[in-house]
């Protein structure tokens, strides 16, 4: 048997399982979205502000650490940030909603529209987010893994073409598709860039090419070498985050070399383990909809441990929290992780 | 009992054979597919391929033939979403794929609208779609929009983010009896919720028949929700739709 391993802060723990290394026990973290109104309202930092304003996103995003155990903070609660310096027409939406952008009215038809501004990373929404990292890194500094986010190009062209447009245009024209991926790949590696000289420990990449969308071919035929480009272009650890169906496309993305990858409870976690063969770090998968939102505490436990059974290196909800979930079901995640992993220290 | 071997284009019995695994589903399309001209077998591989260019062509030559306008649209055009409806809910068939179909589709029915309409002919019934207010995820709502006019369905579409008063003036203003709803948020289910509310409040509500779906949503929640139908994917929205307006025209009758 290994030698135990030493206790580590939530920041050790994270950075450990990121980079395969030996942890002390599974940390726990979510790499899209911890905000709940419950959570706003116990630090007074509600939406739409919390989105907007780098004091009350920081915030908000600590209550993750501070109030729910998660080894990780995550400021970005969004999927909207860049699309918003990128022109979109934006919905900022209320304190019980996520922001989002009117992809009903896309800005850009042809690859030649598209514009990465010169000033991009000085647009109030990604100066929030970097301010935001900055604040958490001087706060929290050892205690939890800081965890920034850029999103992929799949996931902006969404946004810029919308997704039906830009769906069909993927079918119908590759060169054309490569070159919307290419051009907008470079806003991915600038902000990207950016939230590691603010002081991010990590970053997730969500890039939406889903198996309820897209089939696994697509991913490897259009996202594979972008994102194993990525790891070279963006020099920190990268959790890819697709949520939906994805044990069709996992051992593609096993082999871009990015350190893990967020999935959802529409794979089982065995099916993922075993689809990744070691490759790549998986975080996840307890639902979302049904279980943190609509069941109570024994059923998120069951749903920790079947992962920590399944030998997944970091446990945490699907992707984001829904904004109604009760608390304790939140609180039960790491206090699940903690007594599954006593339980197994204890001699047989 | 004709057989798979009974239709004549290739394509169609490839994907009879391949993908349409129900038995009654096989039955179904094995039935329609040999009983048309070989046509209309093309027409639907064009629109199952997704071939606009071919679908346009091929709907204006079984004009010229002769054929009528409800028949191409009947056994080509709808025939072909069908079986694109089942690849999808199978998973052998994605988005983009879809989305290819549906503007086949549109290619063929590019001709045939005109005629139904000089004809005055009824549609299958009218149906409002709207996803709910503060949600943006609209590709399953489209994705049973193409079908339910892939079934002759008279759709009006309110796009996302839909509040109670804009459903509730399209029903008045297209004099529409069902209502789609779509959610795929935990933080907007519950807009379906107060949307029939509002319907009551409205003095509508016994006017229409309401539909809900989206991931989130369950039979129990649109129980609860007082709604009168649940759809888990698309081509539950298209056999609810046909239910309700066959009931709705049994009881004019
Ligand atoms: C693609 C996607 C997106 C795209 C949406 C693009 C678009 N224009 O629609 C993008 C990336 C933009 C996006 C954004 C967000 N998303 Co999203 N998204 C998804 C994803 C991966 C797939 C959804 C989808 O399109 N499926 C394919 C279609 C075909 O299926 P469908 O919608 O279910 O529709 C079928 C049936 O339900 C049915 N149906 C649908 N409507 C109706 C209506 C009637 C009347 C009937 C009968 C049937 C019916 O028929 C359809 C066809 O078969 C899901 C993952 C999942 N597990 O579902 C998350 C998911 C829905 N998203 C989620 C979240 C959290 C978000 C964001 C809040 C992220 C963020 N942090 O900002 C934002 C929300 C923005 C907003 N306010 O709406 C969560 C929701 C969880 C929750 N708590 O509610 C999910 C479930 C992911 C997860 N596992 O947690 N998302
Ligand atoms: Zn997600």
């Amino acid at each position: 048997m290994a030698a135990p391993v030493k206790e580590m802060t939530g920041r050790e723990r994270v950075m450990a399982a990121l980079n395969g290394e030996p942890v002390d026990r599974t940390p726990v973290a979510n790499p899209t979205s911890v905000a709940t109104v419950e959570l706003m309202d116990l630090v007074d930092a509600p939406f739409p502000d919390a989105n907007r304003r780098a004091e009350l996103m920081a915030r908000l995003a600590a209550t993750s650490h501070v109030d729910l155990n998660f080894d990780t903070i995550m400021p970005v609660f969004s999927v909207i940030q860049e699309s918003s310096a990128l022109g979109c027409k934006m919905q900022w939406e209320g304190k019980g909603n996520w922001p989002t952008v009117r992809m009903s009215e896309p800005i850009w038809k042809t690859s030649e529209d598209i514009v990465i501004p010169d000033d991009f990373l000085m647009h109030p929404d990604l100066q929030c987010v970097l301010e935001a990292i900055r604040i958490l890194r001087r706060e929290y500094g050892n205690d939890a893994a800081v965890i920034g986010k850029t999103m992929g190009p799949w996931s902006l062209a969404y946004h810029c073409f919308g997704v039906e447009p830009f769906l069909l245009l993927s079918l119908d024209d590759e060169s054309e598709t490569r070159r919307i991926l290419d051009k907008l790949s470079e806003a991915t590696i600038l902000f990207g860039r950016a939230q590691i000289d603010a002081g991010a420990d990590a970053l997730t990449l969500p890039d939406h090419a889903t198996g309820d969308l897209v089939s696994g071919e697509y991913y490897a035929r259009y996202l594979q070498e972008i994102h194993t480009n990525f790891v070279d272009e963006i020099p920190i650890p990268l959790i890819l985050h697709i949520c939906g169906r994805t044990v069709d496309r996992m051992g593609y993305l096993s082999h871009t070399g990015m350190a893990a990858f967020h999935f959802d409870s529409k794979n089982t976690p065995e099916e993922s383990m075993a689809a990744v063969e070691g490759r790549i770090a998986l975080v996840g998968n307890i639902n979302n909809p049904s279980t943190l939102y609509a069941k109570g505490p024994a059923e998120v436990r069951e749903e920790v441990y079947a992962n920590l059974e399944a030998g997944v290196q970091m446990v945490g909800p699907e992707c984001a929290i829904p904004l109604q979930a009760p608390l304790e079901n939140l609180m039960e995640i790491s206090r699940a992780v903690k007594d599954w992993h006593a339980d197994q220290a204890v001699p047989a | 009992m004709p057989t798979i071997d009974d239709i004549q284009n290739e394509d169609i019995r490839f994907e009879i054979g391949e993908y349409i695994e129900r038995p009654e589903e096989f039955e179904r399309f094995v039935n329609l597919f040999s009983s048309i001209v070989p046509l209309l077998q093309d027409i639907a591989a064009a629109v199952i391929d997704g071939d606009n260019g071919l679908a346009d062509e091929l709907t204006q030559q079984a004009l010229a033939d002769g054929i009528t306008a409800e028949t191409i649209m009947d056994d080509g055009l709808i025939g072909g979403m069908g079986i694109v409806g089942v690849k999808f809910r199978e998973n052998f068939m994605f988005v983009p794929e879809v989305l290819a179909c549906a503007r086949a589709m549109k290619a063929g029915m590019a001709h045939i609208e005109p005629i139904l309409a000089a004809h005055g002919g009824e549609p299958a019934g009218k149906v409002i779609m709207g996803t709910v207010k503060g949600d943006l995820h609209d590709i399953g709502k489209n994705l049973c929009i193409m079908m339910l006019r892939g079934a002759g369905f008279e759709v009006y579409d309110l796009g996302v983010d839909t509040s109670e008063d804009e459903f509730i003036d399209a029903v008045e203003e297209y004099d529409a009896y069902i209502v789609g709803m779509s959610a795929l948020l935990t933080t907007t289910m519950p807009n379906m919720g107060t949307t029939i509310e509002a319907f009551i409040d409205a003095d509508i509500r016994d006017d229409v028949m309401i539909m809900v779906g989206g991931a989130p949503v369950t039979q129990e929640f649109a129980d609860d929700m007082g709604a009168d139908a649940y759809g888990k994917d698309a081509l539950s929205c298209v056999s609810l739709a046909t239910r309700f307006s066959r009931a709705l025209a049994s009881e004019a009758a």
